[in-house]
């Protein structure tokens, strides 16, 4: 009987498996279509905001439409949360964020075209590049009532940005010469900068937020160390005296950080009333990705960013879903390919790349070769999903600098051939490469272990150059070792890294061109030799960075850093990959919504409005 | 001993099964070259994590036919910014068995060309559908599960002789030998090993290939790991010792090597199978452990561990449950492993051979 029962299991079991086996092909025909993902995008934007006087006081008007008062928005931010809510002394980029709403900057960036506006304060106006004058709004007020007054602004540049408290990057990047700039006051509401030349970038670093006076300066005469305590994370929500539009009311550490409204904002609705609408803006700190979209799934927070593969349920359920997905076009983040032309040598008397190496890496056409050889289209179909452009220059392809007559190129590896055979290399054996002096071309490529996207990559492009017949150890090792050999050994060859560009300023990425700046990934130099050790490109690159600091015209700007880019596009010292699409699915609920390519979806927070219906 | 211990496996119904995946599983890795359609490297680019390729034995007009697949073409579709991939039904391959394919070294000097099921060579036989990179999952699995199914017996070869060795002398000594060994032991055991490893990683010269590297680290593990078990070993022949088959040994005047090695070693056997058994899939495990921590085996390579890595954002184990199958393998080796390790302590052990 036991065993009767064993056979017909088998025969039962045999009879699924075959049926498994057995598979219907059935016709189907449905159209398909192929297109490729927008990586530019243009949404439609409210006139810009005016200012206006009523009751003598200058207030700044907001042209969007009257929405309604009251609601909250819920925003998620990934890591361990802020480590201070003083804007002078924060180091991190959530820190940052989350004081920039509550202390507003002189001016702003416009949304719509990067051009500078005005934010706190009224107005600016230079003759000669080197002396501003600052007009501030009358009457406008801090959150406890006090006025804000030039003093605020005197001091804040005077006693905290220029005397060296907190974090010194401002004073850093307004260091012209060794000199500082000279901050005056005219009367109550003028402020006169001038700095010892003319210098472009420094209209943006003038438009740093400001401190209230009243409360800070007791603290300023403590020195750096207390200054670096105040407004710490501990601080009593009560304490805080802000400019902007919302307010600390209770920080939960790893938790959440809530922000209640100002009723003191200076910026006005067409009703002229004051804004911003939104009662609370929360902000959950969440562990990691998978957590924050776990978030927005169980409809805790209300936007969240997505990215390569993550978009693609969200879009299909947009339909039926509360949510509104917005494409922001091609972010400033950039992936590239490092290669190292360093030709010095260590203190022990080795080079930290070998002559050989030296050889092939110093080569413009090895370099070209390589980049003729990489498969962008690929990378970016495959890694980001199609979500994702590629990128032939150092500028991201957000930035208002951008040079748009590179147009990049296919990958073809018969041109990546000839380049290699003009500088003398040889196939022999089986396809293998060798240099002129009958050395194998084989080297090392690495990049950060444990990022799925960037060993993608590395694999790609070591099946890519291996298609040349070249030799490639893809290594993904620790990050911090690989950090340490950018910085400290130098005993690479290639790296796969990305960084984030600023699509405003080119001026930002002087520690990376510049032959002695502190990022100068493809030919790092400890110390300054005796001599000029620089290559002829980085000698011009150099020449570019220091001239069109000096030029506050836009268009001859745009001109000296659109030669930097096709500089760099020729030589290859950097090997540019793709630049992700930013996408950002945010609820309908909200209103007043004007998604921008250079600052994101939720700048305009004043404006933002929940509509319930 | 041996005889038993198999006649015992085979008695139970679950040892058995398991002991037949593992020989399956051992067999396949074994022969992988051959079994697998493709290399481990092979890509198409064109198919990145394309889904399985399906096998039809029924065409389209209802009749049985040869096994045959179709390609998969990839298309985007912008709007809904997802790709999309589709059956190009103008063209069926058939399964060739035995047919030809990708040339390689079998054992790594015998070439030869023959797989065990190919398709033309336009076709494309993803059994298990594609990775990231577009490389077959199958015969990734095949070649990766190469390096995670032994390397525990890399470190057991390493752990078991040394603690073996450390604990018998120790124990058969005894008084201040034993006092100073233990306490070595125990230091060796206090070596937090985690940040060793973190250490490890950055000083490791970096011309090493991955597979260098994590057999090193595994070896490293296994010099921490044996002092555990050599204190096992200790208390069983400190109790071994006393028996009078090893004073009458003394008697005769043996060597005191060859009384641990030969008299008192011997009779810990039962104990050390069963450690050995059920330490090996703890090894199966932490190699997929380093690998997520970038210290084991890394791209292009394969592992089983580094290939379940790719499926850990919750996308992927929602639309591409393909990328899981490493994650079952381990699972199903791992439990295998136990599963017999259990048994034969039950064998091993008389008090619970009335089980």
């Amino acid at each position: 009987m036991k065993r009767f029962l064993y056979v017909i299991l088998i025969i039962i079991f045999l009879t699924f498996f075959l049926k498994a086996c057995l598979r219907r092909d059935i016709a189907d025909d449905k159209s398909i279509k192929n297109n490729i993902a927008k990586t530019e995008v243009n949404y439609n934007f409210p006139p810009e905001s005016k200012n206006v006087v009523i009751d003598n006081i200058e207030y700044l008007q907001s042209q969007a439409p009257v929405g309604k008062f009251g609601g909250e928005l819920i925003e998620s931010t990934i890591g361990e949360g802020p480590k201070t809510f003083n804007p002078f002394s924060s180091k991190d980029a959530t820190s940052s964020s989350l004081a920039g709403l509550m202390y507003d900057s002189l001016f702003t960036t416009s949304a719509k075209d990067g051009k500078i506006i005005p934010k706190l304060a009224k107005s600016y106006e230079t003759k000669d590049g080197k002396t501003y004058i600052v007009h501030l709004r009358k009457g406008i007020q801090w959150s406890d009532g006090k006025p804000i007054t030039a003093d605020d602004v005197i001091f804040t540049w005077n006693d905290i940005i220029l005397a060296g408290l907190g974090n010194t990057s401002t004073r850093d990047a307004v260091t012209i010469d060794g000199k500082l700039p000279k901050v005056y006051k005219i009367d109550d509401f003028t402020v006169k900068f001038i700095i010892p030349k003319p210098f472009s970038p420094f209209v943006r670093i003038m438009a740093s937020q400001i401190a209230p006076k009243h409360v800070f300066e007791p603290i300023t005469k403590q020195g750096a160390k207390a200054f670096d305590l105040f407004y710490s994370t501990n601080t009593n929500p009560k304490d805080f005296v802000v400019s902007g539009p919302f307010k600390l009311k209770e920080y939960k550490a790893a938790q959440r950080v809530v922000f209640e409204k100002n009723p003191n904002y200076y910026i006005i609705n067409t009703d002229n009333k004051k804004l911003p609408y939104l009662d609370k803006l929360v902000y959950l700190i969440v562990g990691d990705l998978n957590n924050e979209i776990l978030k927005f799934e169980g409809h805790e927070t209300d936007v969240l960013s997505l990215r390569g593969s993550t978009v693609a349920p969200y879009k299909m359920k947009e339909a039926e879903s509360d949510y509104k997905i917005y494409n922001l076009g091609a972010d400033n983040g950039t992936m590239f390919i490092a290669i190292n032309l360093n030709k010095q040598q260590g203190s022990n008397g080795e080079f930290y790349v070998n002559p050989e190496k030296q050889m092939w890496f110093g080569d413009k056409n090895f370099r070209t070769a390589v980049d003729y050889a990489i498969d962008r289209k690929n990378m970016v179909q495959n890694i980001a999903n199609g979500l994702a452009k590629p990128l032939f220059t150092a500028e991201s392809l957000n930035s208002i600098f951008l040079n748009k007559n590179i147009k990049g190129h296919e990958r073809n590896l018969q041109i990546a051939k000839d380049y290699l055979e003009k500088s003398g290399f040889k196939y022999e054996k089986n396809k293998k490469l060798y240099d002129k002096n009958g050395e194998r071309v084989e080297f090392d490529l690495y990049t950060n272990a444990g990022n799925t996207e960037r060993e993608a990559i590395g694999v790609m492009v070591k099946q890519d150059l291996e298609d040349l017949g070249m030799h490639v150890n893809f290594k993904p090792i620790e990050f911090n070792t690989l950090v340490n050999k950018m910085t400290t050994t130098f005993d690479w060859d290639m790296i796969i890294m990305g960084l984030t560009g600023s699509p405003l300023e080119p001026h930002d990425g002087k520690n990376v061109w510049h032959s002695y700046g502190s990022l100068h990934l493809f030919n790092q130099r400890t110390k300054k030799p005796n001599f000029d050790d620089r290559l002829k490109f980085e000698k011009r690159l150099d020449e570019i960075f220091d001239l069109a600091a000096l030029q506050t015209d836009f268009a001859n700007r745009k001109k000296l850093y659109d030669e930097y880019q096709q500089i760099i596009y020729e030589e290859k010292p950097i090997i540019y990959l793709y630049s992700p699409i930013r996408i950002v699915a945010l609820r309908k609920k909200f209103k007043n919504i004007y998604p921008s390519q250079l600052m994101g979806i939720t700048y305009n927070i004043e404006e933002i409005y929940e509509d319930k219906n | 001993m041996i005889k038993d211990i198999f006649n015992g496996i085979l008695k139970d119904k679950f040892a058995t099964v398991a002991l037949i995946v593992l020989c399956f599983i051992y067999f396949c890795l074994l022969f992988a070259d051959f079994i697998a359609p493709y290399s481990m490297n092979y890509t198409d680019r064109e198919l990145s994590y394309v889904p399985p390729s399906p096998i039809f034995t029924i065409d389209e007009n209802g009749k049985l036919s040869k096994p045959y697949t179709y390609n998969y073409v990839r298309t985007y579709d912008a709007d809904l910014m997802q790709t999309i991939f589709k059956l190009d039904k103008s063209k069926k391959y058939y399964l060739k068995f035995f047919g030809r394919g990708e040339e390689y070294f079998y054992f790594g000097f015998i070439p030869m060309n023959r797989h065990l099921v190919t398709v033309d060579k336009d076709g494309r036989l993803y059994l298990l559908g594609g990775d990231i990179n577009g490389r077959d999952v199958f015969s990734r699995l095949l070649f990766g599960g190469r390096i995670s199914m032994t390397i525990g017996f890399l470190a057991l070869f390493i752990l078991f002789p040394i603690g073996l060795l450390y604990g018998g002398i120790s124990g058969y000594f005894g008084g201040k030998v034993d006092m100073l060994m233990m306490r070595f032991a125990e230091a060796v055991m206090s070596i937090p090993s985690f940040y060793l490893l973190i250490i490890l990683a950055a000083i490791l010269p970096s011309n090493m290939t991955s597979t260098q590297r994590l057999i090193l680290i595994v070896v490293i593990l296994a010099l921490i790991g044996w002092a555990g078990f050599a204190r096992v070993v200790r208390g069983m022949v400190l109790s071994i010792k006393n028996q009078d088959f090893v004073k009458s040994a003394k008697m005769a005047g043996a060597s005191d090597l060859r009384i641990i090695v030969k008299e008192v070693l011997p009779q810990t056997t039962s104990y050390v199978i069963v450690a050995m058994t059920l330490s090996v899939p703890g090894y199966i495990l932490s190699e997929s452990g380093l690998s997520f921590l970038g210290l084991g085996i890394q791209q292009p390579d394969a592992s089983w561990g580094n290939m379940l890595k790719e499926a850990q954002e919750y996308i992927n184990i929602l639309y591409r449950p393909w990328l899981l199958t490493p994650g079952f393998l381990i699972f199903v080796a791992v439990l295998s492993f136990n599963l017999i390790g259990d048994t034969i302590r039950d064998i091993l052990d008389p008090k619970s051979k009335t089980r």
